[in-house]
C-alpha cells in the first residue's frame, strides 16, 4: 500500500535529474521516434495480464496488445473488423452467430489459434470460482448465465460451440445489437488452454501463467519484459497475421500514477502519451501549445459509490441529501478548469440519442431538509465518515472541495483516504469503505454498459444496493424490446428509479484529456477513447513537415 | 576581605550559569532561540489570530498571489495561505516537540541502562539497537501506522519510536565514562540503591550532550514528518502542515509560486533556527568540544 507514494515520491526526484540533465544525450521521445517505440504513460500499474481476471484501462492497453478477440473496432469509425475471426454470419432472427476462423492467425508459441481455444476460453471464463468481473458480458449468450451461477452444470447446454477447428458457433438469449462489439472486450480474449493448465487450475487466478517468461498470447504484440512499477515492455509480433500493417518496435508502458509526474516528463521529452492532463497546467497548455492538449468527449462517468448497507448510509435521504450538496458547476469552473461537465445520472448524455434522466440537481436547502427527516438534523449523530480514493492529485482535489461543501451544508464531517490502487479496488469489492471514489467508462457504444452493471448480484456494483424492479427492466424488459425507442424506454425507467434511490452519487461525465507529442500518429479521437496500438507509428520527421507547411510553434 | 565575599567567590558558578553567559555570547544562537520562541507563541496563539478558518474554502477565488485580504496568497481551493501556515506550524512543531520527547525517553533510558549495567546486558542491548538501525525506518513506521491505525498522536510516537536510536548510543558512552568516576564510586559505596545513583548521579551528569542531541533531533523528525505527509501517511487533507504545504506548492510552483515559497520559507528558517539554537547550546555546555 506504500509503493505508490514511494514510487511518486522517486519519480519527482527522477524527474528533477531528468530536467536538471537536459540537452546532454537524447529524450526518449527522438530515440523512441527513431526506432518507434512508443513511450506511453499507463496512469497505474496495472493488476495482471489473465483478461478473465483484470478489470481496469490501464489493464486493457496491455492486454489488448499481447491477446486479440474474435473481432476488433476500427480506431476511426468504430466499425468492428474482422480479428481472430475472419468473418461472421448471423442468422435471420438475429440469435445465432457462426464465426469462421482465421487460416493465419498463431498464438506466440506456433500453435493455430482455433475455434475450440475460444471454446475453452469462455468455458473458463464462466467458471464461477475464477471470479470474473467481467462475466456479465457472457450472459446475453444462451443459458451462460445459468451455467455461471450453476443452475445447470452441464456446459454443453450453454449457446458456445466450436463446430471444428475453424467454426465457432455463439447462440444467444435474444437478439442482442450490441452483441459483436462486445468481442472486443478482453473479457472474451482467449487464453491458451496448455499454458494455463501448466501452471495451475483453469478456474486459479493470478497463476504463474501470466508471467512474462511463461504467458503465450495471440495479439499484434508480445510480452518483452514487466518490472513492476518501474515499465513494461511489449514488442512487435512478428508471426502476427496482421504484423505488415505494425508499425511500431516497441511500446513502453509507463506507470506513473500522478499527473503532476506525467506533465513534467512529457515536458522533458520523456512521454509520447500521457494518461491525463494535469488540470493546473490546462490553462497554460490552451494559451501555449493547445496542438500538445488533447480534450475529447467521452463516455465515461466520474461517481462516488456509497456502501448503502451501512446504518447511516442506507436510507436513500441521506444519499440524495449528499448527492444534493455537491455543486458540480462550481466544481468543474474552478478545480476541473473546465475539462469535464457535470452529471446527474450514470449514463453520459447522447449515447446512440439515449438521454439520462435528471431527477435532481444543486439545492442544499432540500438537502438539508432530507438529511433532518432520516433523523440527522444539520448532521447531529451523524458519524464521521471516511472518503476514499486510489492516490492522484485529482481526486485528491476534488474529494478536498466535495469534503468541504459535505461539512459546510450538511454538518457531515468527512475524513479523506488515499489507497494503492490494489488495496482502493480490495477494500471497494469486498465492501471495506463508507464512500468510494468510483468511475465507469462504457465498454460498448449502448447504454446498457452503464446500467447492467448495477444488477444484483453483478460484481462491478459494490454498493449492495438492488431493486428487483430494476434487475427486471435492464434484464427481461430491455433485451426482449422490438425498437430501440422501447428499449431506452425501459433503460430510462430503470435509470430513473435508480437515480431516485441513489446508490451512489454522480459527480460528471469524462472527457478524455491527455498530452500527446505532435510525433504521435494513428491514435485517432472517438468517443470511446479507443485506440489500437496496431494503427499507431511515430512520425520522426514530424517538426520538418510543420515547418515545411509553416505551422510551427 | 569579608569572609561573606570569600564564601561568594568559592560558590563559584554553576555549569547552568556558565552555559547561559557562553550562549548569550552567541548571537546566532541568540537568534534561534527568539525564532523558536516566537513561532510557539505564534502555534499556542493560532486558534485566536489566524485571520480565516483553516478549511475555509472560496472555489470561486481560486489561487490568487499575495494581497491585503490574504497576506501570503491563497490556495487552489480558495483558502487563506497564512492561516493554513499558522495550522500547519502547529503540526509541525508539535511532531517536533511530542516526537523529541518521546525519543529523549527512550533513548535515555535505554542507554544508561545498557551504560551502567553494562556486561552481557550492554551487549545485548546494544546489539538490538544495531538491528533496530538497520531496519529501514519508513518501512517500520508504515508497519506501525498498519498494525494501529491512523491517528497524529501515533504518528508522533512512531517517529519519536525511531528516533531514540542514536541517543541511546549517545547516553551509554556518556555513561560508560561516568560509571568508573570518583563520586559514582562514592555512591556506591555509600550503599545506595542503582535507581537512585542513575537517577541522581549519572543522568544529571550526561544532560548536557543530551539537550544538545535533543535540539538537533527536533529539525530531524520535522523532516521526517514532511517526507512521511509527502508519502501520503502523514496526515490527510483538509489539515495540514508545512511538509504537505510545501509538497502541494511543489506540484504547482510553475503556475502559483507563492503556494510554494512562503511554506518553503518557513520550514528553512524554522529548521536554520533550531540548528543555530542546538549549535550554540554544544558550544555552552560542552567547552571542550568547542573551537574557541
Amino acid at each position: 500500500m506504500f509503493a505508490a507514494p514511494l514510487r511518486r515520491f522517486f519519480s519527482i526526484l527522477f524527474v528533477c535529474f531528468a530536467l536538471s540533465g537536459c540537452g546532454q544525450g537524447e529524450s526518449n521521445v527522438e530515440s523512441g521516434n527513431r526506432q518507434q517505440i512508443l513511450h506511453f504513460s499507463n496512469g497505474t500499474e496495472i493488476q495482471g495480464l489473465d483478461p478473465h481476471v483484470i478489470t481496469g484501462i490501464a489493464e486493457h492497453h496491455v492486454v489488448q496488445t499481447l491477446f486479440e478477440g474474435l473481432v476488433v473496432k476500427d480506431s476511426q469509425t468504430l466499425e468492428l473488423e474482422p480479428a481472430a475471426a475472419a468473418s461472421w454470419t448471423i442468422s435471420d432472427d438475429g440469435r445465432i452467430y457462426t464465426f469462421t476462423m482465421r487460416d493465419d492467425a498463431r498464438w506466440s508459441n506456433g500453435d493455430p489459434v482455433t475455434a475450440y481455444d475460444f471454446e475453452w476460453s469462455w468455458w473458463r471464463a464462466l467458471q464461477p470460482s475464477l471470479g470474473s468481473q467481467y462475466v456479465f458480458t457472457y450472459f446475453p449468450i444462451k443459458n451462460a448465465e445459468a451455467y455461471f451461477k450453476q443452475e445447470i452444470s452441464d456446459f454443453s447446454k450453454v449457446g458456445i460451440k466450436a463446430l471444428d477447428e475453424k467454426t465457432f458457433r455463439v447462440e444467444l438469449n435474444n437478439p442482442t445489437p450490441y452483441f459483436l462489439q462486445l468481442l472486443d472486450h478482453y473479457s472474451t480474449f482467449p487464453v491458451h488452454k496448455a499454458t494455463v493448465e501448466k501452471y495451475g487450475k483453469p478456474d486459479e487466478s493470478y497463476t504463474r501463467w501470466t508471467r512474462p517468461s511463461n504467458i503465450v498470447t495471440n495479439g499484434p504484440f508480445l510480452m518483452k519484459s514487466w518490472r513492476l512499477n518501474k515499465r513494461l515492455i511489449v514488442e512487435k509480433n512478428p508471426d502476427y497475421w496482421g504484423a505488415e500493417n505494425v508499425r511500431l518496435n516497441q511500446i513502453v508502458f509507463h506507470p506513473i500514477d500522478s499527473e503532476i509526474v506525467e506533465e513534467r516528463m512529457f515536458r522533458a521529452g520523456q512521454l509520447h502519451w500521457t494518461d491525463q492532463v494535469a488540470i493546473d497546467r490546462a490553462p497554460w497548455y490552451r494559451e501555449n501549445a493547445p496542438e500538445r492538449m488533447r480534450i475529447k468527449p467521452y463516455v465515461g462517468t466520474y461517481i462516488y459509490r456509497i456502501n448503502n448497507k451501512l446504518p447511516h448510509l442506507s436510507d436513500s435521504r441521506v444519499r440524495k441529501a449528499l448527492a444534493m450538496t455537491v455543486d458540480r458547476q462550481t466544481l468543474m469552473d474552478t478545480v476541473l478548469n473546465n475539462i469535464f461537465t457535470p452529471s446527474y445520472a450514470i449514463t453520459p448524455p447522447g449515447l446512440l440519442g439515449y438521454q439520462p434522466p435528471k431527477t435532481f440537481g444543486y439545492d442544499p436547502n432540500q438537502a438539508r431538509a432530507l438529511l433532518a427527516e432520516a433523523g440527522y438534523p444539520n448532521g447531529e449523530g451523524f458519524p464521521e465518515m471516511e472518503l476514499q480514493y486510489n492516490t492522484s492529485d485529482q481526486h485528491r482535489k476534488i474529494a478536498t472541495a466535495i469534503q468541504q461543501m459535505w461539512n459546510k451544508e450538511l454538518g457531515i464531517k468527512v475524513r479523506l483516504q488515499n489507497k494503492d490502487w490494489k488495496v482502493y479496488l480490495d477494500d471497494e469489492a469486498t465492501g471495506n469503505f463508507e464512500v468510494s471514489r468510483g468511475g465507469w467508462i462504457g465498454d460498448y457504444v449502448d447504454p446498457n454498459t452503464f446500467l447492467d452493471m448495477w444488477v444484483g448480484g453483478s460484481g462491478l456494483n459494490r454498493t449492495g444496493w438492488n431493486d428487483p424492479r430494476y434487475d427486471e427492466l435492464i434484464l427481461k424488459t430491455a433485451p426482449q424490446a422490438k425498437t430501440r425507442e422501447e428499449r431506452f424506454a425501459a433503460f430510462r425507467e430503470a435509470e430513473t428509479l435508480m437515480m431516485n434511490d441513489m446508490p451512489f452519487i454522480p459527480i460528471y461525465t469524462y472527457s478524455s484529456h491527455h498530452f500527446v507529442h505532435p510525433s504521435l500518429k494513428g491514435m485517432h479521437v472517438n468517443v470511446m477513447n479507443y485506440h489500437n496500438f496496431r494503427d499507431v507509428y511515430l512520425d520522426p520527421n514530424w517538426d520538418k513537415k510543420e515547418q515545411a507547411s509553416g505551422q510551427g510553434e | 576581605m569579608s569572609a561573606q565575599a570569600l564564601v561568594n567567590a568559592e560558590k563559584g558558578t554553576s555549569l547552568w550559569a556558565d552555559a547561559w553567559v557562553r550562549l548569550k555570547k552567541n548571537k546566532l544562537a541568540l537568534f534561534g532561540l527568539g525564532v523558536v520562541l516566537f513561532l510557539i507563541v505564534i502555534a499556542l496563539l493560532t486558534p485566536w489570530i489566524a485571520p480565516y478558518g483553516y478549511e475555509e474554502q472560496n472555489l470561486e477565488l481560486g489561487a490568487t498571489p499575495p494581497s491585503a485580504a490574504h497576506w501570503l496568497g491563497t490556495d487552489l481551493f480558495g483558502r487563506d495561505l497564512l492561516t493554513r501556515l499558522m495550522y500547519g506550524g502547529r503540526v509541525s512543531l508539535a511532531v517536533g516537540l511530542i516526537a523529541t520527547s518521546v525519543a529523549l525517553l527512550i533513548g535515555v533510558a535505554w542507554g544508561t541502562i545498557a551504560g551502567y549495567v553494562g556486561g552481557r546486558t550492554d551487549a545485548i542491548m546494544m546489539r538490538i539497537v544495531d538491528a533496530l538501525y538497520a531496519l529501514p525506518f519508513i518501512i517500520f513506521i508504515i508497519l506501525l501506522m498498519v498494525v494501529f491505525g491512523r491517528s497524529l498522536l501515533l504518528l508522533f510516537l512512531a517517529i519519536g519510536a525511531v528516533e531514540w536510536l542514536t541517543m541511546a548510543r549517545i547516553v551509554r558512552g556518556q555513561v560508560l565514562t561516568i560509571r568508573n568516576q570518583e563520586y559514582v564510586e562514592a555512591a556506591r559505596a555509600m550503599g545506595l540503591s542503582t535507581p537512585r545513583i542513575l537517577l541522581r548521579h549519572v543522568v544529571p551528569n550526561s544532560l548536557g550532550p543530551i539537550i544538545v542531541y535533543a535540539t538537533l533531533t527536533v529539525p530531524q523528525v520535522m523532516l521526517l514528518e514532511a517526507f512521511l505527509s509527502f508519502l501520503g501517511l502523514g496526515i490527510q487533507p483538509p489539515q495540514s502542515s508545512w511538509g504537505l504545504l510545501i509538497s502541494y506548492g511543489a506540484e504547482v510552483m510553475e503556475d502559483y509560486p507563492w503556494l510554494l515559497i512562503f511554506p518553503g520559507l518557513a520550514l528553512s528558517i524554522t529548521l536554520f533556527a533550531l540548528n543555530f539554537l542546538g549549535d550554540g547550546l554544544r558550544d555552552a555546555l560542552d567547552p571542550k568540544a568547542s573551537k574557541d
